[in-house]
């Protein structure tokens, strides 16, 4: 069952990337990449890495797709009459919405982590924060270092605008 | 399983890496490059999996961290060039002003 959902995350992360190459608009363009990665964190999910998926969720889907629509909204008008169609066939509309839903509510029903797949990342996820800030406590720090870098580079090259 | 998870990996950053090289617009591009760096974080949590090495999962999130902040100082460059009323077409930013 559990690979059997994992394949099913896959087959619809595929069709979600397949549908972004073909769209014209911005906004649907970014819609199907936050489908994709709503499935990419159940993949995540189904070969018991919880916390990666509760990040891909909370970082990508979340922060990264926010500045997206963000930037899209600062983008120059698209054709008004364009977006009165949809952009994508109603069924995979409807795919992308019960995908997710669906596997969160398989995942409820099971009552935990697919622990009977004989995956070690459950376990090793325990261990995620002892390797962190152990042996890879350099990358880590650089990674932070990073993130703030990022930020102050953000500020400067909108500081006329502020 | 181990083929069709290989088999998603390699659909995924196929896709991204077309819409990097096919299409023009900047922030396609940019999309394209997210969807390739989740298929290569995709293989990257599957062999943690497979071997239950917490050092893939640590691998995972910190290329989690550094792809969100190069989407943010992406995303900021795009908005300058949207703010600056350039065309956001990769063919037409081809000159360094100075």
């Amino acid at each position: 069952m559990v690979h059997a959902a994992i394949i099913l995350a896959g087959v619809v992360a595929v069709v979600f990337a397949g549908l972004m190459a073909t769209q014209r608009s911005l906004y649907a363009c970014s819609v199907c990449l936050l489908a994709v990665l709503l499935q990419t964190a159940a993949i995540f999910y189904f070969l018991g890495a919880p916390l990666v998926a509760f990040l891909q969720v909370m970082i990508y889907a979340g922060a990264v797709m926010v500045l997206v629509v963000v930037t899209i909204m600062a983008a120059p008008a698209e054709n008004p009459q364009a977006l009165r169609k949809p952009s994508m066939p109603w069924f995979l509309a409807v795919l992308g919405i019960l995908a997710p839903l669906g596997e969160a509510a398989w995942a409820l029903s099971r009552g935990g982590l697919p622990q009977a797949a004989g995956w070690g990342a459950s376990a090793a996820q325990m261990q995620v924060g002892t390797v962190l800030f152990g042996p890879y406590a350099v990358a880590t720090e650089a990674v932070g270092f990073l993130i703030f870098l990022s930020a102050l580079a953000v500020v400067d090259l909108n500081r006329s605008q502020l | 399983m181990n083929q069709a998870v290989w088999a998603v990996c390699f659909a995924l950053f196929a896709v991204g890496l077309s819409l990097l090289i096919l299409r023009r617009e900047l922030l396609v591009m940019l999309l394209g490059l997210e969807l390739m760096v989740n298929a290569a974080n995709i293989g990257v949590v599957y062999g943690a999996s497979l071997t239950g090495d917490a050092a893939g999962l640590s691998a995972a999130l910190l290329i989690i961290a550094v792809a969100a902040a190069e989407a943010v100082i992406g995303l900021s460059l795009i908005l300058r060039v949207y703010q600056s009323g350039r065309s956001p077409e990769s063919d037409v930013l081809r000159e360094l002003r100075g």
